[in-house]
């Protein structure tokens, strides 16, 4: 019982931070197109940015001390900000390009992000401790959770109920779907593409800040690399959801979560390093059976 | 092949080949080492950017994967070239024939190449049947699900942790030779009937479908080509720097050789090789700016990082100004050629 | 004054000639129908208009306004409405979301929402249908029903004209003439302007009007849709007689 709990939370709790990935990565392929290959990178700046600049192995933290109340905000607008710059500064002028060029675009300028990181904080990975409190077990029905994968978990799904009632609930959720659906007809209908586009931008630079933070709790460590782990799994979420939609990279990200964990424990011991070329090859297998994704319906429509 | 396709293109390789025994007799003459070693890089970034070309150029398709053939040509290095009594401490794993074997370095490279094409006609077969940004992800996909493997598999590549002793070739002529190979194979597959109806499928695909053309089987002859290029170049970069480890062969390489491609071009094969040319000239000129230029008695240097950085700017830039590379799709050919355009190794309409 | 006049306007996919120099003014309250084969611009024109594929050459103007070139949301928010082709519903969203999407380019004046209500009102009374099934998923309506809401969404907007490709494109003919007679009455209630594109001359000729005709990126004839439609001249000019 313990055990199986065990798996369960496991899956769960990793399952919620492909899904926030993928989310964050659909939501901006929905409304333009673009697979956003800086999406790791956004996570991981917004990790050292709450460390202050320097190259040791033991990071100085910075606005990592703030109290928690003021260090998530300052988090989530860290990711928004670099987001949402990055949409004005470059991804902006790649609007009638094609995807696959936007594609590349977004490759280097995840490429530029790192690359500052490295200047500033040098490859090593560097120790930080990140909401400590967090890492405490607590114990539910004889299974010893850590703390901080319960708070993963329960955040996940507030941040997924916050997402859907801003999308149902508000104007600005309305043209953001209908965006996601059909840009060029919202557009129509006098929806303002900067608005929505920067919107989704925002929305998903925060979703990046969020698994930073998370991330940087459980793992203990700053990395430059930190992102690009997650961020496939969120690709390969957002493709077997169906691309753009939003609900179906939320399941598919907690799909995989459950496939990773479940491997995890049935393959024999010699194979479990394999785990991921695993979940690779399951993925490519899906992606030959279904190439509009596992969870969609109906095929996405390429905007015209 | 037709015969006068051939003669009305062969300017384009014979360009580029020059070009490269330039940059060889340029390397002799200097006689520096670094120079040298800075020659031989060159050399094998024409190879991969070659022979991602030869996939991207051809079938528009976009591959974050090639890298991972790369990989495999690598390793094909050190599992056949390090002395037995070294692979026995490194990489316990291996069959006792394997073990044994110990070939000179430019075999290891032909069997790289066939290798890696095995193994692109087996991931081929699989991914050509997906297009457009779903073949993208799944070269992705590929390249990790590598990378994955390599990293984990302990007795046979030594885990994440470097596989030294592979004997380090110096002299720039093999480098040249593989690259001049690469360059005509590439044109050789571009004037070719499956190299022109890949391209036709690229511009048209509708019309290529329906004129008859099966554009997955066309896909994977390039994409087996490619691999093999890939797989040659990863063999001799493992002799050109005696160690490998999986990411020598992951994300950053994969990047350095898809920008160059970029920036180059790539609708033509003249627009990889250029792109390779430029892009390491930038990168040469970066890298002594980090190592510290003196300028009267101060040290001007920049910090580390930067040249990835400029590499990066530069390459966003010229996507946004410059989406079809220097080159536009163009080749380089005799100027009365140029006028006319040839079909042999055209680029899509921009 | 007219209501929208085109001067000259060019379309063009790459090397690709769509719309070839094209020149039109509608007065306001007008009914026109542009009809022609397969391929003769029409749908390209009215992209242009909307904003879609701005113009290669020429100019556009709106009660006065330049809008060549400018993007499609603010030529929607200068009152034009466009029903592309294809019935673009979002699939995703339901009926009632639908029709409120465009509304949101009133939403900085006083008072929007309540007029927001009174149009969706509007038209619920003129669609029953959509009231019926306002909680439905657009995607899961008939191809007729579809047809009443992207209708329906244009009107949502309070727009001055109403561009609408094809609208009988895969319905019934008995659905179509339902649509019509909604659209009709429509234009005499609100003394909508509305330019629709049509492959055939049947249905302009049915309801009256003003009628063009395009092939091959150009207007061969103008005039009144009764009186063309049984013209000889249209008959060569639709079927391009003597040209081969």
């Amino acid at each position: 019982m313990g055990s199986l709990l065990q798996i369960v939370f496991d899956a769960l709790a990793l399952g919620s931070l492909y899904a926030l990935a993928a989310l964050g990565i659909a939501l901006i392929f929905g409304v333009m197109r673009l697979v956003n290959f800086a999406h790791g990178d956004v996570i991981a700046f917004s990790v050292f940015a709450l460390l202050w600049p320097s190259v040791d192995a033991v990071a100085i933290v910075f606005a990592g001390n703030l109290p928690w109340f003021l260090l998530i905000p300052f988090a989530l607008a860290i990711g928004a900000g670099l987001s949402v710059l990055s949409e004005i500064v470059v991804f902006r002028r790649f609007r009638r390009a094609n995807p696959a060029t936007m594609m590349i675009a977004s490759f280097a300028l995840g490429f530029v992000i790192r690359y500052f990181l490295l200047m500033l904080f040098s490859s090593r990975p560097k120790s930080i401790s990140l909401l400590p409190a967090l890492s405490q077990p607590v114990e539910i029905f004889g299974a010893r959770i850590p703390l901080l994968q319960l708070i993963t978990i329960v955040v996940t799904i507030a941040v997924l109920f916050g997402l859907i009632a801003f999308l149902r609930r508000t104007r600005f959720g309305l043209e953001m779907r209908a965006a996601a659906e059909n840009f060029t007809m919202a557009r129509m209908l006098g929806v303002r593409a900067n608005r929505v586009i920067m919107g989704a931008f925002a929305l998903s630079g925060a979703l990046a800040a969020a698994i930073a933070l998370i991330l940087g709790s459980q793992t203990g460590t700053a990395n430059i690399m930190m992102g690009a782990n997650v961020m496939l799994m969120a690709f390969i979420a957002t493709v077997i959801g169906g691309m753009g939609s939003l609900a179906g990279a939320v399941l598919a990200g907690f799909l995989l979560g459950a496939v990773a964990t479940v491997m995890q424990v049935i393959l024999p011991p010699d194979a479990r390093a394999f785990r991921d070329a695993f979940v690779y090859g399951a993925v490519i297998l899906v992606l030959i059976f279904r190439p509009q994704g596992l969870l969609s319906a109906r095929g996405t429509k390429e905007r015209v | 092949m037709s015969l006068s396709v051939a003669r009305r293109t062969i300017a384009t390789p014979v360009f580029l080949g020059l070009l490269l025994v330039a940059f060889a007799l340029v390397a002799l003459a200097v006689g520096s080492k670094p120079f040298n070693q800075t020659i031989i890089d060159i050399f094998l970034k024409v190879i991969f950017v070659v022979g991602l070309w030869v996939f991207i150029g051809n079938s528009g398709v976009i591959s974050f994967g090639h890298t991972a053939f790369a990989c495999l040509g690598g390793y094909v290095a050190a599992w056949t070239t390090i002395k037995p009594m070294m692979k026995g401490m490194s990489m316990p794993g291996l069959p006792d024939w394997l073990m044994q074997t110990e070939i000179p370095f430019w075999a290891s490279a032909v069997v790289a190449a066939g290798w890696a094409a095995l193994w692109a006609l087996i991931f081929g077969s699989v991914l050509m049947r997906l297009s457009g940004i779903a073949a993208s992800i799944a070269t992705f996909a590929m390249l990790a699900m590598v990378n994955s493997i390599y990293s984990n598999w302990d007795s046979v590549t030594a885990a994440t942790s470097s596989v030294v002793g592979i004997p380090i070739v110096r002299s720039i002529w093999p480098y040249l030779i593989a690259a001049l190979i690469a360059v005509f194979a590439a044109w050789a597959y571009g004037i070719s009937r499956h190299g022109l109806a890949l391209r036709a499928a690229r511009d048209e695909p509708t019309a290529a479908a329906a004129s008859g053309i099966d554009i997955p089987a066309a896909r994977l002859i390039a994409f087996v080509i490619s691999g093999a290029i890939m797989g040659m170049g990863g063999a001799l970069y493992a002799h050109s720097i005696g160690i490998v480890t999986p990411d020598t062969f992951y994300l950053g390489l994969a990047f350095i050789t898809l920008s160059m491609l970029v920036v180059g071009g790539m609708g033509s094969l003249s627009g990889a090789v250029l792109g390779v040319l430029i892009l390491s000239s930038l990168i040469q000129i970066l890298r002594w700016l980090e190592a510290g230029v003196d300028i009267g008695t101060t040290t001007f240097a920049l910090p580390g990082g930067v040249q990835e950085i400029a590499l990066g700017a530069v390459m966003i830039l010229i996507l946004m100004f410059r989406p079809a590379g220097i080159m536009g799709n163009r080749d380089l050919s005799l100027p009365r050629k140029a006028a006319s355009e040839p079909e042999g190794l055209k680029g899509p309409k921009t | 004054m007219s209501l929208l006049s085109l001067s000259n306007v060019s379309v063009r996919y790459g090397r690709l000639t769509a719309v070839r120099n094209v020149s039109f003014s509608m007065a306001e309250g007008e009914i026109l129908f542009i009809t022609g084969p397969n391929g003769a611009g029409k749908s390209s024109l009215l992209r242009a208009i909307a904003g879609v594929t701005p113009p290669a050459g020429g100019r556009i103007d709106f009660e006065g306004h330049d809008i060549t070139g400018q993007s499609p949301e603010d030529i929607a928010r200068l009152g034009i409405s466009m029903v592309p082709e294809g019935r673009d519903v979002f699939g995703g969203l339901t009926i009632e979301e639908n029709l409120m999407v465009g509304t949101g380019m009133h939403a900085h004046e006083r008072g929007w929402k309540a007029r927001a209500a009174t149009e969706l009102e509007a038209v619920y009374a003129t669609f029953p249908i959509l009231k019926e099934r306002r909680h439905t998923q657009a995607g899961l309506l008939s191809g007729g029903q579809q047809q009443m809401l992207v209708i329906g969404r244009a009107l949502m907007t309070h727009p001055r004209l109403v561009a609408i490709d094809e609208p009988s494109l895969g319905l019934a003919p008995n659905i179509t003439d339902q649509v019509y007679e909604r659209l009709i009455a429509l234009q005499v209630e609100r003394k909508l302007t509305l330019l629709i594109v049509e492959q055939s001359s049947t249905r302009a000729m049915m309801a009256g009007g003003r009628m063009m005709l395009m092939r091959g990126g150009e207007i061969l004839l103008d005039g009144d849709a009764r009186a063309l439609g049984q013209s000889e001249a249209m008959q060569a000019a639709y079927f391009g007689y003597g040209e081969h």
